[in-house]
């Protein structure tokens, strides 16, 4: 197999590590804006592949992609013209955006991805990515599902710590009953108790987990999604980030309740997981490419949750790739809500 | 009539100071109540029974509907 990422900071080093060290990937063509900062990462990438690192640019990605099996996006931004390219090559793409404007953006071009009979992954990062195939694993488990709760902990690198400080602030839409329901960020405090973890004050952010999960689970009545927060990051979420960002961020989780019916009773799963949130990325990108090369996801763009037909499996694989997957086993009854 | 008018503008003046000290102490009042609701609340209580348990790949496996 021979893969393209674009893309070479915090998850897309991850991603590229696990790439090589899959088994399947001979070659990795990586694409980077400034090739000269990141030579170093990709010299230390190992594994059994070989590794080209290349200058970003539309006519050198194009070329990469005659011998390509998957492109894996790595990089916020990255432009729809590098996804309409891979379509038209024929080639399946992963991008591990997460954000909601790039995703809805991606997601406009299904019937594109469904004419080509490719699989477009949106999302396929922690949150969005793992939240979604530990949602779809959870469902499975239930006769019927009714409502989905994301909730995360902790950022991977620059970019996405970027991304949460403007979700931290930014209008969403939470699904409640049938329709959108308009929000405002940081409000709707919660603790919630991570895997792994103590517990962490959330608040409502705009990450498009929940848009993902409707598409997935159309019958579902309530969908919404938190990230741990402190009082400094909402007070100055409408202000620029005061400090540069950690290179990488170290805990974090991720942690989903699914509710719905189980033999008529009422009944709630609690799943999660734990890591760095840019290794839990990395990983989860590097397995949803192997699997979109192999052609085993179903054709058109989604999320994990729309087009991994085995989330056990894949999640079964990360476990065994260092995933820590956890359930939270309550000693007495469901409580009512 | 010179001192009518000194003494007119000076009450304009003494009107418009009013008024923005006024305004000045909504705008403060609003800004620290909002900064009080935005901030203070308490989360919720703690799972007091019950704990995570890791999944093993054969946990995962079995889960899937056909």
């Amino acid at each position: 197999v021979r893969a393209v990422l674009v893309g070479l900071g915090a998850v897309g080093a991850r991603c590229a590590r696990q790439l090589l060290s899959s088994g399947s990937v001979r070659e990795l063509v990586v694409f980077a804006r400034h090739p000269s900062r990141v030579e170093g990462q990709a010299a230390a990438l190992g594994g059994s592949g070989a590794v080209r690192l290349e200058e970003l640019s539309a006519s050198a990605f194009a070329r990469s992609l005659g011998p390509a099996s998957v492109v894996v996006l790595a990089a916020n931004g990255a432009g729809l013209s590098l996804v309409t390219a891979s379509l038209a090559a024929g080639v399946p793409l992963v991008s591990v955006s997460d954000d909601p404007a790039e995703v809805r953006s991606l997601l406009g071009l299904h019937d594109a991805a469904v004419g080509h009979g490719l699989a477009l992954a949106v999302g396929a990062g922690m949150a969005p990515g793992l939240s979604c195939l530990l949602a779809a694993w959870a469902a499975s488990t239930l006769d019927e599902m009714s409502e989905v709760h994301v909730a995360t902990l902790g950022t991977g690198g620059p970019a996405c710590a970027k991304r949460r400080h403007a979700a931290l602030r930014e209008p969403l839409e939470e699904w409640r009953d049938g329709t959108w329901v308009r929000r405002v960020a940081s409000s709707g405090r919660e603790l919630v108790w991570f895997p792994g973890q103590t517990g962490a004050d959330c608040y409502r952010v705009n990450r498009p987990d929940v848009l993902l999960l409707q598409r997935a689970f159309p019958t579902l009545s309530w969908a919404t999604t938190r990230a741990a927060a402190s009082r400094r990051d909402r007070l100055t979420s409408w202000l620029p980030m005061l400090r540069r960002p950690h290179p990488e961020g170290t805990v974090g989780a991720v942690r989903v309740e699914v509710r719905g019916r189980r033999s008529q009773a009422a009944e709630s799963v609690l799943v999660g997981a734990t890591g760095r949130p840019a290794l839990l990325a990395g990983a989860v990108a590097a397995a949803v490419a192997v699997r979109a090369a192999a052609g085993q996801l179903t054709a058109g763009a989604g999320g994990l949750a729309s087009l991994v037909p085995s989330p056990g499996d894949l999640l079964a694989e990360l476990s065994q790739r260092g995933v820590k997957i956890m359930t939270f086993e309550r000693a007495g009854p469901v409580p009512a809500w | 009539v010179r001192g009518v008018a000194s003494d007119t503008a000076g009450r304009g003046r003494r009107a418009n100071l009013r008024l923005l000290t006024r305004a000045l102490f909504a705008v403060s009042l609003t800004a620290l109540v909002a900064i009080i609701v935005r901030l203070r609340g308490s989360g919720g209580t703690p799972p007091h029974r019950g704990g995570w348990r890791e999944l093993s790949a054969t946990d995962l496996e079995p889960a899937d509907k056909p």
